[in-house]
């Protein structure tokens, strides 16, 4: 039973590699869901006299201001939102607004329960989606638009993606592993560090963990021991084992001390192309590195943090987002 | 409450070096076997955080003495001055360690805070909180007040009006 097992492990990743070589498939971003958006049940009343409308968004702006939806017009016709339904406890809404203020009284003719949508729409068919159950504002943004195309790259890049990513399938052949990190420095098109899973000799040498330790060697740092190539710190024999890859490596060098303060800092402005996405170990480390973009091929069920399990690149409090792509296989 | 005042000392030294202050002591059976603090500036890795240096002294010290390192860690009491980040919490998880006391929470980078890895990670060390946060919480109120000089120009302006950066 073990001996087949044994044998499939090196023909999977030249399956892999051979559909990286004839995919033509796009790859596509791994952010927020942005096809489902979430509505909120929301009061919302029907002013008796059409007069009265804008005193009444002005005493409601002021009196029970909504900061979660201002997105939202507040005003339909004859018809303001007042509050999400959460807002009023136990209390009817009339008795609700009356707390608030007492010039609510006898202004509205009907209340209503709708849903309504609870974020800001960001992309134009979100808007377009929103607009259906109530008026929002839009401030389209070409960048993102563009991201959730499909078609953020051009085939020369998707063609340099591809081949970096066949870099880390090619490594994970060598090293024999099931992952492989390789960061590249896309100002000089050049690849800057590799690292492997050596996690059967340390627990914490996770391929991220080691390539990241890798490009601190470039800077003058490291912690790990390693036995590299001097000069790229990267393994002389798997430089050529990979020399007939159309791709360069080796990193930006100090010239002088000077130099080294402003040349790279961490992975600042650097991809990394991993075979498998990363654990939450590993996305969190490549979030302190500041890594500018995460590209993965095969997903991680167990403790992928990009995409499988939790989507690090979403968390809105972390001080350094990147941005995820997948879809090479 | 002596192993945390030890770990604060290791801020400390952390701090006089101009890395983020943040200090890390492994207890096993009430002794000692590892301490270290942030020596991300030193290294140029951001990931040097005070509990992943303290995992390679555990590391080398099984080593040398030809322990089992997944057992050994298994019984291992951390003391840290700040609530572990997301990264160093994810690896305390898969080495199974017994319990983590920290000073001072993290609310930029928490493994708790920001974000709780015990959804993903379920088995693994029990967590408690404010163990000196003061002491813990002023170190970092010193180092966010100087900049990080490692950092290029335009960072350093962005990150001097925020609290807690690394760890
Ligand atoms: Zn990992
Ligand atoms: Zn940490």
């Amino acid at each position: 039973m073990e001996e087949p097992q044994m044998k499939r492990k090196p023909n999977v990743i030249d399956c892999h590699l051979n559909s990286l070589k004839t995919t033509k498939k796009p790859l596509n971003v791994v952010m927020n869901d942005m096809t489902s958006q979430p509505l909120i049940p929301t009061y919302v009343g029907h002013i008796k006299n059409v007069r009265d409308i804008s005193k009444i968004v002005l005493l409601l702006n002021q009196k029970v201001p909504v900061k979660e939806l201002q997105h939202l017009k507040r005003v339909r016709k004859q018809e303001v939102v007042i509050c999400p339904t959460e807002y009023v406890n136990d209390m009817s809404i009339e008795d609700y607004l009356c707390k608030c203020d007492e010039g609510f009284k006898d202004i509205f003719g009907a209340f209503e329960v709708k849903n309504v949508p609870k974020l800001p729409p960001k992309l134009k068919k979100q808007y377009e989606d929103a607009k259906m159950f109530w008026p929002c504002n839009f401030h389209p943004d070409k960048y993102l638009e563009k991201l959730y195309s499909g078609q953020f790259f051009t085939e020369q890049e998707l063609d340099s993606h591809r081949r970096y990513m066949e870099v880390a399938f090619l490594a994970a052949k060598w090293f024999d592993v099931q992952n492989v990190a390789v960061v590249v420095d896309p100002t000089i098109s050049s690849v800057v560090a590799i690292g492997e899973d050596n996690r059967k000799c340390h627990p914490m040498q996770h391929a991220a963990m080691l390539a990241i330790d890798n490009v601190a060697r470039t800077q003058n740092g490291g912690a790990w021991q390693s036995q590299m190539d001097d000069d790229t710190f990267i393994d002389v024999k798997l430089l050529d084992y990979l020399k007939d890859l159309d791709v360069k490596f080796g990193h930006r060098r100090f010239k002088s001390k000077q130099e080294e303060d402003t040349g790279p800092y961490l992975c600042t402005g650097y991809d990394v192309y991993m075979m498998k996405e990363p654990c939450v170990m590993c996305a969190m480390a490549l979030v302190h590195a500041r890594a500018r973009r995460i590209f993965f091929a095969i997903d991680n069920e167990e403790d992928g943090a990009l995409k499988s399990r939790v989507k690090l690149q979403t968390v809105t409090s972390l001080n350094h987002r990147f941005e995820v792509f997948t879809g090479f296989l | 409450m002596e192993f945390m005042k030890e770990a604060l000392d290791l801020a400390k030294e952390a701090l006089q070096a101009n890395e983020v202050p943040v200090g890390c002591v492994f207890v096993k059976g009430g002794i000692k076997v590892a301490k270290s603090r942030n020596k991300v500036n030193e290294t140029r890795n951001p990931t040097r955080h005070a509990e992943i240096n303290c995992i390679d002294e555990v590391l080398s010290y099984c080593q040398r003495h030809n322990f089992d390192q997944i057992n050994f860690f298994k019984d291992i009491v951390v003391y840290v001055t700040v609530e572990p980040c997301i990264m160093c919490a994810a690896a305390l998880k898969k080495l199974y360690i017994k319990e983590v006391f920290f000073g001072c929470p993290n609310d930029r980078f928490g493994g708790s805070t920001v974000l709780d890895v015990n959804k993903i990670y379920t088995e693994g060390f029990k967590l408690t909180g404010n163990i000196l946060p003061i002491e813990a919480m002023e170190l970092l109120k010193q180092f966010y007040k100087g900049t990080n000089p490692h950092a290029p120009e335009s960072k350093v302006k962005k990150k001097s009006n925020m609290s807690i950066d690394k760890n």
